[in-house]
């Protein structure tokens, strides 16, 4: 079967210099992989050189076998790649129905996008008038993941979705992200809470200076992760 | 928007103070329905000028996070290439306007944008201001380039001059009505477009984030290229519509903008229909005092200053955090400037010294002595030097943008005509400077508690509010009087304004007073402005007085500008209000930033540049070179957004390396050709220079050598 998403021998960082290694990764349909490391192991990297935000300088970026290198980021958002990026993906001074507008340049109708988003997450309904600066943490983290929910993606990544919220808001986060890979949907998670993503993912990844170090189940890296995180 | 009772306090006593002024100033004409309604609709009109000027400000602003001081500018460029189109080559009217609003004005956004805006993305908000400002510039000057002479130029009313209808007594023109007609549709228009549309919403969600507009499959550089063409279109617009009111000349038509600054300000840069309520406010104020009140004497311009009293009231009164300011008054640079040692100063001073003695006295072999004419290009050369001087410590160093030293200046040469003018006493500059220094703290009330952009508009309002209301009295400048300031008595010598000996003493002058600067940056004081500039907050914290801070460095670059001014006045002879404009300020403010606000060199460097403009055109002699005065400083400054670090910088670094004990210079260019690197390793917040050696030896040295695989080869970049 061909893979939604695969990383070959994959290098990319900042000004010439490289901060990932060559990472190889596949990710199937319907596959959720969680990828675990710590700080400075590369992790946004990887996503925003998926998501075109990064160009590789070294080996592809294929999705469903299309190598697409190079290709910029709204190509890549309106062909599928739906990128939450870390600290709050929201335009805060843009009101919420005004950011979900700006999920329509994906295809799908804003009444489509609107209805979905509000059943998902009530309380964005409420707000629908407020500007999403004015929004809490957790308000605002549904409002990026909302983006993801209602515009039927191929791949989606997360960045840090856990990142300052309450430990109630993380799972109601995680609960969604649940349904969402039940559908089928194939997703790439970074996280440093390995606990918070470890439930729902089918495989985790361990990343440490750029380099894959770890490949397995779940529970399998958990344990291993305590080594890792200690830069052993 | 919820006001504070500070707020209320001040609206009110805005309110009263009018109130207050209209009865002092009553005129005694009746008030009748006639009176009133010819005031009503001609004051509509002019508010409908001012709100389609302002839309348009408030639509750049929104969609890019730019606010275009060229806005005005470039409504003036369009509405001459109509006149041209319209008038000059007779095409008709709707083709004419057609091509002008809907083809040439949004293609000149879109390579604006392609060719300045995108470069300025993410740089300080100093640099911003500067090359808008430069650009207002450049228009004018192409302006005046292409259309040589301000006279004999008539655009035409839509529907002629005579005709329309009777409206309280008064005859509306269609003109009148098509302007009142397009303010009140673009307001509509405008608001549906930003809030209700999608590429509305997405020209705003640019604004917050380009990357995360792009992760949402919009195109954030197709959305720029639109709402830069939308800008100049609506510019256009206003251009157009505004030409046969104001008259066809440049400095008219670009001005009637800056009024409406006012106008866009009452709507915090983002609300239309607060926009038009200002605009409103203004239009008619400005005819209620036409129409009923007297103003005396050099008061006489009350009308048209009301822009700018209202501007600064605005930007006043506005809770601070309501104002909305993107970006930062002016982010700290990523590279630590090196702070001169006395010594250099105190050298460079004298090596100035000793070039401007030699040249002008002929003694430098090949080089004829300077003429008269030269000498005079001299001082005027070291007389702005000293003027630009007092934006280093306060822009430079303490980060407050001023576009007023010229108004400081004036102000100076004013007080030293009082005081010294008949017997031209030295004391009397010193003088001059003691007395401009309060002025300069009047100025840094506002600079409390405003940054940025919004300093940069009250200190513009404050320059224009000088040039209309202080210059124009007669008590201060009576031009028809005759009073001539005399020759500088110094030390038992008389110095000619226009000779050699006052060149040396500017120059000796302007030495002393960079050594002197360098001393008080160098001083336990001088490092509270560096901190205040960078990083406010941060500076309270460690128990600076912001308040005390910025109204010294106010005070003392005011009194340096007065100096300069004093020292202007000697050199004229004779002063009129004509020669501290807000127009005529704004290239010194710009020279300078292009040479590097930060440096006192560059003060010297926008002094130069300030006659070698004036000397290439009477050298060259070539027509299309008219208005090069203006052109010139417009594009250096928006050249800046190829090298933001200022001309000063470069030259620095290059030259810097060749004197012998500057050992830091030659290892700080050994160790940037060699890495070439510094600028992009500094996007990832580290300010070193950045090789794979050095993270190498720094893994080894935490301990964490064996997370790099052996296999790896070592990259070494060498040089270091």
């Amino acid at each position: 079967m061909t893979p939604v998403l695969e990383l070959r021998d994959l290098r990319a960082g900042y000004g010439g210099i490289d901060v990932i290694h060559g990472i190889d990764l596949r990710i199937v349909s319907g596959e959720v992989v969680a990828l675990l490391g710590p700080n400075g192991a590369g992790k946004t990297t990887t996503l925003a050189t998926i998501s075109g935000q990064i160009s590789p300088s070294g080996g592809t970026v294929s999705l469903m076998g299309h190598n697409v290198n190079g290709a910029r980021p709204d190509r890549l958002a309106r062909a599928g790649v739906c990128l939450v990026p870390e600290g709050r993906g929201v335009f805060p001074n843009l009101t919420v129905r005004e950011n979900l507008i700006m999920s329509t340049y994906t295809g799908v109708s804003i009444a489509s996008i609107e209805e979905r988003a509000y059943e998902l997450f009530p309380r964005l309904g409420e707000r629908r008038g407020q500007t999403a600066g004015t929004l809490s943490g957790g308000e605002q983290q549904m409002l990026a993941m909302s983006r993801a929910m209602t515009t039927d993606p191929a791949l989606l990544l997360l960045d840090e979705l856990s990142m300052g919220l309450a430990p109630m808001i993380v799972a109601e986060l995680y609960e969604r992200v649940g349904e969402l890979a039940q559908k089928g949907l194939s997703i790439l998670i970074v996280e440093q809470f390995a606990q918070a993503v470890l439930g729902v993912a089918d495989r985790a990844v361990v990343m440490v200076n750029g380099e894959i170090r770890t490949v397995g189940a779940p529970a399998e890296v958990s344990r291993q992760l305590a080594e890792a995180y200690l830069g052993g | 928007m919820k006001l504070s009772p500070a707020n209320y306090a001040a609206i009110a006593l805005t309110v009263a103070g009018a109130i207050a002024l209209s009865a002092l100033n009553w005129s005694g004409r009746p008030v009748s329905v006639a009176t009133v309604g010819s005031m009503l609709v001609v004051g509509v009109t002019l508010g409908s000028i001012y709100a389609v000027s302002a839309s348009g400000l408030v639509v750049v602003y929104t969609t890019t996070g730019v606010f275009n001081f060229a806005q005005g500018a470039m409504g003036m460029y369009w509405a001459f290439v109509y006149w041209e189109l319209r008038f000059n080559r007779n095409w008709p009217a709707p083709i004419a306007i057609g091509l002008v609003v809907l083809v040439m004005a949004p293609l000149g956004g879109v390579v604006l944008d392609r060719l300045v805006m995108r470069r300025l993305r993410g740089t300080p908000l100093v640099l911003q201001l500067m090359v808008t400002v430069g650009l207002m510039l450049g228009f004018m000057g192409l302006a005046a380039t292409q259309w040589k002479g301000d006279r004999g130029r008539n655009a035409q009313p839509f529907f002629g001059r005579t005709g329309g209808f009777e409206l309280l007594g008064v005859n509306v023109t269609w003109h009148r009505f098509t302007t009142i007609c397009v303010a009140v549709l673009l307001a509509v228009l405008l608001r549906l477009l930003l809030h209700r549309s999608r590429i509305g919403v997405a020209m705003r969600a640019v604004v917050d984030s380009r990357s995360l507009t792009s992760l949402t499959g919009a195109n954030p550089e197709i959305i720029s290229g639109l709402a830069w063409a939308l800008g100049s279109s609506l510019a256009a617009v206003a251009g157009i519509l505004i030409a046969p009111e104001s008259g066809l000349v440049v400095e008219l038509l670009t001005l009637v903008v800056v009024d409406a600054f006012a106008a866009a300000a009452v709507g915090r840069l983002r609300s239309f229909p607060l926009t038009f309520l200002g605009a409103m406010v203004l239009g008619i104020g400005q005819q209620f005092i036409r129409s009923f009140l007297d103003f005396p004497g050099g008061f006489s311009n009350a009308d048209r200053a009301l822009p700018t009293i209202l501007l600064f009231v605005v930007v006043l009164a506005l809770p601070q955090a309501k104002l909305h300011i993107r970006g930062t008054a002016a982010a700290a640079s990523t590279r630590i400037r090196r702070i001169t040692p006395l010594s250099d100063a105190a050298l460079g001073g004298l090596a100035l010294i000793v070039v401007i003695v030699s040249w002008s006295g002929g003694l430098v072999p090949f080089v004829d002595e300077w003429t008269g004419t030269g000498v005079n290009r001299g001082v005027t050369m070291m007389i702005t030097a000293i003027i630009m001087l007092s934006l280093v410590p306060l822009t430079g160093w303490a980060g407050q943008v001023n576009f007023a030293p010229l108004a400081f200046a004036g102000f100076g040469a004013v007080m030293f005509l009082k005081v010294a003018g008949d017997s031209g006493q030295a004391w009397g500059l010193v003088m001059a400077a003691l007395l401009t220094a309060p002025v300069g703290a009047l100025m840094a009330l506002p600079a409390v508690r405003l940054q940025g952009l919004y300093l940069a508009l009250a200190s513009m309002a404050f320059a224009r509010g000088f040039e209309l209301l202080f210059f124009t009295q007669s008590s201060v400048i009576d031009s028809g009087a005759g009073e001539r300031i005399a020759s500088l008595h110094f030390a038992g010598w008389q110095l000619d304004g226009r000779g050699r000996g006052y060149l040396i003493f500017l120059t000796i002058v302007f030495a002393a007073g960079v050594v002197g600067l360098i001393a008080l940056k160098r001083s336990r004081y001088g490092r509270r402005w560096m901190a205040i500039h960078d990083s406010e907050a941060a500076a309270a914290t460690l128990g600076i007085s912001l308040v005390e801070t910025k109204v010294i460095v106010f005070g003392i670059s005011a009194a340096i500008a007065g100096f300069g001014g004093a020292l202007f006045g000697i050199q004229q002879a004779t002063l009129n209000p004509s020669q501290f404009t807000l127009l005529l300020g704004l290239p010194i403010v710009l020279l300078l930033v292009v040479g590097g606000v930060a440096y006192p060199a560059a003060a010297l460097f926008g002094g130069v540049n300030t006659i070698l403009f004036i000397v290439i055109k009477e050298r060259l002699g070539w027509s299309w070179l008219s208005a090069l005065e203006i052109l010139g400083p417009g594009l250096m400054a928006v050249a800046m957004v190829v090298n933001t670090r200022g001309a000063v910088t470069d030259m620095g670094r290059a030259f810097s390396p060749l004197l012998p004990w500057r050992h830091d210079a030659r290892d700080q260019f050994r160790l940037e050709h060699a890495t070439e690197r510094e600028d992009e390793v500094g996007e990832l917040g580290l300010g070193r220079p950045f090789t794979r050696d050095h993270v190498n030896d720094l893994d080894r040295q935490l301990g964490i050598v064996d997370l790099i695989p052996a296999s790896r080869p070592t990259e070494s970049r060498g040089g270091l």
